[in-house]
């Protein structure tokens, strides 16, 4: 091991910092999450409409988030945007708005796929006892979609989660953003690296093992 | 920024200029070593050494220059589109250059980080520094600074259209609804505060995310050194100013190895003459092409003291 002396004392003085940076980062995660699952829904069924003039521009919209990469649509919005005098939104507005929009496009894919897996027989047993459009989709195709894609939905969450560290970049204080500004004031590298690491692990875990219990409680219909 | 300058930059593996090696560096050290051992057998003679023999005369008969700088800081040490070493501190040193031997092109620049500019002194590995080096007591225990050259300092670069505030007067006025941006270090907040106590203050971790996050307005100022600042200002005429409010004073000088007195008077005496002598137009013309400022000539019918 190399000579290297560690002070956690660092970590003790900065603890309520780094507290606040962690539930900043969750925060940020689980609001895109929601936004983003609102925007891949909806996508998701503009994707299967069969209507060309709404399935093009959604086609374009996922494909152009998943090949891109999120730190440059993080940097467009925050940067760029002004440039165009759209600044209304601050650096964590922005940075939601980037999170949600990349979850979206994901998510999209995630419903897409669930929509595509629900059996035939469902939606005619719906029409069968008379249900209408609207009613087959909300007692019927949604939540059995939900089910089946419960647990994309969980990974989606965890990556999410980590991808708040990109958010650093743009000067929000997520735990990213702090452990390197505590660096800066402290040059306690080790020592806050290492915490950063092991919150955003057992964090992730947590998240992990809480939508394990969700999917064996919800995901296990046939 | 003057202080954090100390963290030693990256350097540039692209020019074709030498840059001694860590071997060599040893081998400095081995004969340092050797010539402390052969002092402590005949201290007279070494002493007798020094006093006869100053570096002045071992460079003219070398016949070129050698002067320790670096590359990646702009206006002081860096290259140009051609890949040309230029800034204001290879002017002053060809400056020096001139002065021995008549002829700018006679010194040879040896590329170090921050880091090295003592050490390269000390162990005879350059004649010279000239690498904006900040004078710090500290410093000047163990190197003989030269007078300094420039007053560094940090200042706030505002855009000139279109921000919210338009000098330090507004700034300060507007309390905690103004935000400044900066690169992340030690003392940003503290030195932001020490000009704008309830600023709010983003820190980048790059210097072009600190400069775009200005572009796009993100923050209504960013605070820059006082010479990268004017610097930019040079670069992109109309589009930044400076607030007006300057703090954080230190000095630029160049350094010697100590004990040379000869050596160390000689350049005070060309820095001292380009500032405000013979050579003033040289160092105003290089000072105008670096910051955009045309320095006043200096007041002519007196002596120094009464001008």
């Amino acid at each position: 091991m190399i000579d290297y002396h560690f002070d956690w004392a660092v970590i003790a003085r900065n603890a309520d910092k780094l507290g606040d940076a962690l539930l900043l980062g969750l925060w940020l995660a689980v609001v895109s999450l929601v936004i983003g699952s609102v925007i891949g829904l909806l996508a998701a069924y503009a994707r299967v409409s069969g209507k060309r003039w709404l399935s093009g521009p959604v086609w374009a919209y996922v494909e152009f988030i998943r090949c891109t990469p999120l730190l440059l649509l993080i940097f467009f919005l925050y940067f760029g945007l002004p440039e165009f005098d759209i600044s209304f939104l601050d650096k964590t507005q922005s940075f939601v708005l980037s999170l949600s929009l990349y979850a979206g496009a994901y998510m999209c894919e995630v419903f897409r796929a669930g929509l595509a897996s629900i059996p035939k027989q469902y939606v005619e047993a719906a029409k069968a006892i008379g249900m209408r459009p609207w009613q087959r989709q909300v007692y019927v195709v949604l939540p059995v979609m939900f089910r089946i894609t419960l647990p994309s939905i969980g990974n989606n969450l965890i990556s999410l989660f980590k991808d708040t560290s990109l958010a650093a970049a743009i000067a929000v204080p997520e735990l990213t953003f702090t452990a390197r500004q505590i660096n800066a004031n402290t040059f306690r590298v080790m020592e806050v690296w290492l915490t950063a690491s092991a919150l955003y692990l057992a964090s992730a875990y947590l998240i992990a093992m809480i939508l394990r219990l969700l999917e064996r409680r919800y995901a296990s219909i046939r | 920024m003057g202080v954090q300058d100390d963290i030693s930059s990256t350097e540039d593996q692209g020019l074709s200029l030498e840059r001694r090696s860590l071997f060599g560096l040893g081998l400095a050290g081995a004969a340092i070593g050797g010539a402390a051992a052969a002092s402590l057998l005949a201290p007279t003679a070494a002493l007798a050494q020094t006093v006869s023999k100053s570096k002045l005369y071992t460079i003219k008969e070398r016949g070129k220059l050698i002067v320790g700088t670096g590359s990646t800081n702009p206006p002081w040490h860096f290259q140009d589109a051609s890949g040309k070493l230029v800034g204001m501190d290879i002017d002053l040193a060809r400056l020096l250059a001139k002065s021995l031997f008549d002829d700018y092109d006679k010194v040879e620049f040896v590329l170090q980080g921050s880091d090295a500019r003592i050490p390269s002194l000390v162990t005879d590995k350059v004649d010279i520094v000239v690498q904006w080096m900040t004078v710090t007591a500290g410093r000047a225990q163990q190197v003989d600074f030269t007078v300094p050259y420039y007053r560094e300092g940090v200042g706030l670069l505002m855009l000139a259209r279109g921000g919210k505030y338009k000098d330090y007067a507004e700034l300060k006025a507007a309390g905690s609804a103004v935000t400044v941006g900066g690169m992340q270090n030690v003392f940003l907040e503290e030195w932001i505060h020490k000009a704008l106590p309830q600023a709010k203050v983003d820190a980048f971790d790059s210097p072009d995310s600190a400069m775009q996050a200005l572009n796009a307005r993100r923050v209504d100022a960013s605070m820059q050194d006082q010479s990268a600042m004017r610097w930019l200002m040079q670069q992109a005429p109309g589009r930044f100013v400076d607030s007006g409010f300057g703090w954080m004073p230190n000095s630029y000088a160049s350094a010697v190895k100590p004990g040379d007195p000869t050596w160390l008077n000689w350049v005070n005496t060309v820095y001292r003459e380009a500032m405000l002598g013979v050579d003033f137009d040289y160092f105003a013309a290089s000072y105008k092409k670096w910051f955009g400022i045309e320095l006043p000539i200096p007041k002519v019918g007196f002596p120094q003291e009464f001008a």
